[in-house]
């Protein structure tokens, strides 16, 4: 017998009888925030709408408490109506980047903006990504991207600074939403390889201080793009 | 070879340096309640916690079915999918990978089962260098040196003694210890390794039934760095690592990194479903022990562990004693129940190295029942004849005096005789109970004199 069949042959006689999947958080309809009763927030109940963790419910809600979960985490987000002020801000925020490689095409001009990249060795001297993101998760700061978006895999992680750009009413409040939406988008264009980004790459092995910049970009700059944009047809 | 030292000698050596112990101590505690701050702002944390144990409960109870769903669906997505029924077959199919491209040198992300394989060892043998691209196992890669966490793997390393590494290995000037001047170093010199390595090996966190695909997990990026540079991406995942489906990871990642650092989430959660155009993606399913594992109805929920090393952090005896002091790939309570089940000889004396306090038991993501396992492991392990020989002969002794009331009265009084007169007699170093210990005043009389002289007191 090889070690494929042995092995499944002793897992099978050694597995406890069946036990059935749980119900997931949210997924039946219900999300797992209790109702505030009597219209206020119960005392001493940590993590109530607004705080990263707790998961929100409105769009509003949304946004603020993507905000603050990506601030935390070293990430710097903007709320912009449109392209031109993303050029603007990134020129500001990286006056010495030299080059700049975006996946949309709106700060063209400033960057450049292929159609495909074969190596993904040529990417090395990249100072700034610009891409776009499918949208981000309220609770931690995350946000979906997937290969699609990328250019190239290798992209998003060696640039040494990245911008994401999705539109702010596509934030979703936790990862069991997340799934939900990705469940959604992959069944309209599977992926071949995804990830979540929250923050800048980060690393705290030396005696637990926080450094940001370990491997991957040194800098996250999420632009949450208002609704007129992505009405108009750009996401 | 030397014999292997048991956890109670080794704690003693790094308990030679006592202001290190307190800083290594306070370290980790640090890191746990960054971990509570993490977990009370989630209302449903406890929910949460039930949710991934019983998913994991179906994942034991259907391994064998999860199991050739996911090589079908990995297959299907374009994945060379391999099985090693033990560190020895896995270090041989990741040898033969190499061999086949003509490689002789990669990178490697964390990955804890090649730590348990000694993969590194295996493949220097074989002229293979092996860099690991994790900053902490970077660390003490150059060091010479295991890590001592899985987390973290060189928590126990003060930042001059890296700053000495660094400056030894990667030409930084001597006497630099800081963390940002030496984090932007590893960053400089493990650039290149990524740009000039054509095989990465990386670890997974979960593998998917249902997609084909696995998640890999780091803060760093350095997973992402080696596989999307590389033209060969070799994974390789304990059997236990699969999940149902994909929806499933919601709960999961939420958590794991609250559980692990007190982060809402990892920097990077990357799903590999498919190589990229032209690259060859491999999966290597290790077994090492795990299916006989499945089999002990005690201590088969272990398999439910992600990693995460909560129960570390919160250890007051792992955060006395360091990592290294459990001579295993994993180390921590985890460590403790799992190491037995590859060889209950060597690793006899783990289940000892605890206070049976549970506090393991009430962080852990999966909700393991860690302390009761501990408990249990050390009566499978004096039963089978393994127990450490100290304490195979004070339980031979105490067996005889409990097992006889008159012998039991009688070493009493003297033991109380012996702490009131003579106290050097029991607080010396033969007494390990007492090394870092004040002696207790001993009590007149026992609860049995007392009781005799004062119990009808009590009565009407």
């Amino acid at each position: 017998m090889n070690s494929r069949d042995k092995i499944l042959a002793t897992v099978k006689k050694h597995q406890p009888p069946l036990s059935q999947l749980p119900e997931l958080p949210g997924v039946s309809g219900v999300r797992h925030l209790p109702e505030p009763r009597d219209g206020a927030t119960p005392p001493g109940s940590p993590g109530r709408v607004g705080v990263p963790g707790a998961a929100p419910q409105a769009t509003e809600d949304c946004t603020s408490v993507f905000i603050s979960a990506l601030e935390a985490i070293g990430g710097a987000v903007y709320i912009v109506p449109g392209f031109g002020e993303i050029a603007d801000i990134l020129r500001e925020r990286y006056p010495d980047a030299r080059r700049i490689v975006s996946g949309l095409p709106g700060p063209a001009g400033v960057a450049e903006h292929p159609e495909a990249i074969g190596d993904p060795h040529t990417l090395a001297d990249v100072d700034l990504a610009v891409l776009p993101a499918h949208f981000g998760v309220a609770e931690n700061g995350a946000c979906w991207i997937t290969e699609q978006q990328m250019l190239a895999r290798a992209l998003p992680f060696i640039a040494q600074h990245l911008a994401l750009v999705f539109p702010r009413s596509s934030i979703v409040p936790d990862m069991h939403a997340a799934y939900d939406r990705i469940a959604a988008l992959d069944a309209a264009a599977p992926y071949g390889f995804s990830t979540f980004i929250a923050g800048p790459s980060r690393t705290a092995d030396i005696e637990q201080s926080l450094v940001l910049g370990a491997h991957g970009p040194a800098s996250l700059t999420v632009f949450l793009v208002d609704e007129g944009l992505s009405e108009a047809g750009f996401f | 070879m030397t014999p292997q030292k048991e956890h109670a000698a080794l704690a003693a050596d790094f308990n030679k340096d006592e202001p290190r112990v307190d800083w290594h101590d306070q370290t980790l505690w640090w890191v746990r309640r960054k971990r509570d701050v993490a977990a009370s702002k989630v209302p449903e944390w406890e929910r949460l916690r039930d949710t991934a144990s019983a998913i994991k409960e179906n994942v034991l109870s259907q391994l064998s079915e999860y199991l050739s769903q996911f090589e079908a669906a990995a297959t299907r997505n374009g994945i060379t999918v391999h099985w090693a029924a033990d560190a020895a077959e896995h270090n041989a199919i990741v040898h033969s990978i190499l061999q086949r491209h003509g490689i002789d040198r990669m990178v490697k992300s964390k990955s804890m089962l090649t730590e348990e394989c000694h993969l590194n060892e295996y493949l220097h043998e074989k002229g293979i260098e092996v860099i690991d691209t994790d900053l902490g196992e970077r660390v003490v890669q150059l060091a010479g040196e295991p890590p001592s966490h899985i987390v973290l793997p060189c928590i126990h390393k003060k930042k001059e003694e890296i700053g000495e590494i660094f400056h030894e290995h990667l030409g930084t000037p001597a006497g630099n210890a800081d963390p940002q001047f030496l984090t932007h170093a590893a960053r400089l010199h493990l650039r290149e390794k990524f740009l000039t390595r054509r095989v990465a090996l990386t670890g997974v966190n979960f593998a998917i039934a249902e997609t084909g695909e696995f998640v890999v997990c780091t803060n760093e990026g350095n997973a992402d760095m080696g596989a999307h540079l590389a033209d060969v991406h070799i994974a390789c995942m304990g059997i236990e690592k699969l999940i149902p489906q994909r929806r499933h990871l919601g709960v999961f990642l939420r958590l794991l990194t609250r559980s692990a650092t007190g982060q809402p989430i990892t920097t990077y959660s990357s799903h590999f479903r498919r190589p990229r155009q032209g690259q060859e993606m491999h999966i290597v399913l290790v077994d090492n022990g795990r299916s006989a594992h499945l089999g002990r109805a005690d201590f088969r929920n272990s398999l439910k562990c992600i990693r995460c090393a909560a129960c570390f952090n919160t250890c007051p005896v792992y955060r006395r004693s360091g990592g290294h002091s459990y001579h295993t790939a994993v180390a921590g309570p985890i460590g403790s129940i799992l190491s037995p089940n590859f060889d209950m000889k060597k690793n006899a004396d783990l289940p000892f190295a605890s206070t049976l306090c549970g506090s393991c038991s009430n962080v852990c993501p999966v909700k393991i029942d860690i302390h009761q396992q501990l408990y249990k492991w050390r009566q499978v392990i004096v039963q089978e004849g393994y127990a450490p020989a100290a304490k195979r002969a004070a339980m031979r002794t105490m067996t005889w005096v409990l097992s006889k009331p008159g012998v039991y009265h009688t070493a009493g009084r003297t033991g109380r005789w012996f702490m009131l007169h003579v106290p050097f007699m029991v607080n010396n170093g033969l007494n390990a109970w007492y090394r870092q210990r004040e002696m207790p005043e001993p009590p007149k009389q026992s609860f049995g004199e007392w009781y005799k002289k004062h119990g009808h007191e009590q009565q009407g």
